[in-house]
């Protein structure tokens, strides 16, 4: 695999933001699911500056193994969700 | 639909019942009725040189979308934030506006699609579609 990757385009890069933050709100667990909310903002902030091709190509190719991971997780994590809801969950949508 | 059906009643009762049909239709817009009398009785007023189709979004919306926006930018609350003002103008980049729409889709219960999201660049913009996928889904 020498061959060195396409960079990706603006649309794709905004294209996975939207798809990764979509998958952190499907976990169940309140924890992970703002864990990779703030993981893919501050990832995606981070690299923001990047302007050499390849290291861009590079933080692209990393983002997408991470959404097919937390595509995958999502999925089991919701098989064995607990019934009941974190208490920070319930506390903060009463507004407690 | 209704809003249709209630235009022709209009045009039979006359000129004067516009104002009250534009009272109850209020939630379709202004614009849309009066553009429609425009064109049936152009008479009674000039024509306009275009016909605007669009429905303006309710103000609340525009105020929820307001007060998101602030949130994501970290704005005061005095901050003049109107239906005109662009995101880019507040001071958001690219992945700011990411955010405001994830936002905006987990606060309204829509699901924005991908072109659509791309084109948002004022608050306005975002209200009307917001108001277009709530029809959508209540219909």
């Amino acid at each position: 695999m020498t061959a060195a990757p396409a960079a990706p385009s603006r649309a794709e890069i905004l294209s996975l933001l939207r798809s990764l933050l979509r998958v952190s709100a499907k976990f169940s667990d309140y924890n992970i699911r703002e864990y990779t909310r703030r993981r893919t903002i501050d990832g995606f902030r981070q690299n923001r500056t990047l302007s050499d091709p390849s290291s861009v190509a590079n933080a692209f190719a990393d983002g997408k193994s991470e959404l097919e991971i937390a595509k995958r997780q999502a999925v089991v994590y919701s098989l064995y969700a607990p019934k009941v809801k974190s208490i920070i969950e319930l506390y903060s949508k009463s507004g407690v | 639909m209704a809003s249709i059906a209630g235009m022709q009643i209009c045009l039979l009762a006359g000129p004067r019942s516009i104002h009250q049909r534009s009272g109850t239709s209020i939630n379709h817009g202004l614009k849309t009725s009066v553009s429609f009398w425009r064109t049936i009785a152009p008479r009674l007023q000039p024509v306009l040189p275009q016909l605007r189709i669009a429905c303006a979004a309710k103000p609340e919306t525009v105020e929820k979308v307001s007060a998101i926006v602030r949130k994501q930018l970290a704005l005061p609350d005095d901050s003049a934030v109107t239906g005109e003002s662009s995101f880019s103008a507040l001071g958001a980049d690219s992945l700011d506006t990411v955010e405001i729409v994830m936002g905006l889709e987990e606060a309204f219960n829509i699901s924005v699609e991908e072109e659509s999201a791309q084109n948002i660049s004022t608050v306005q913009e975002a209200a009307d579609l917001i108001e277009k996928l709530v029809e959508k889904q209540k219909a």
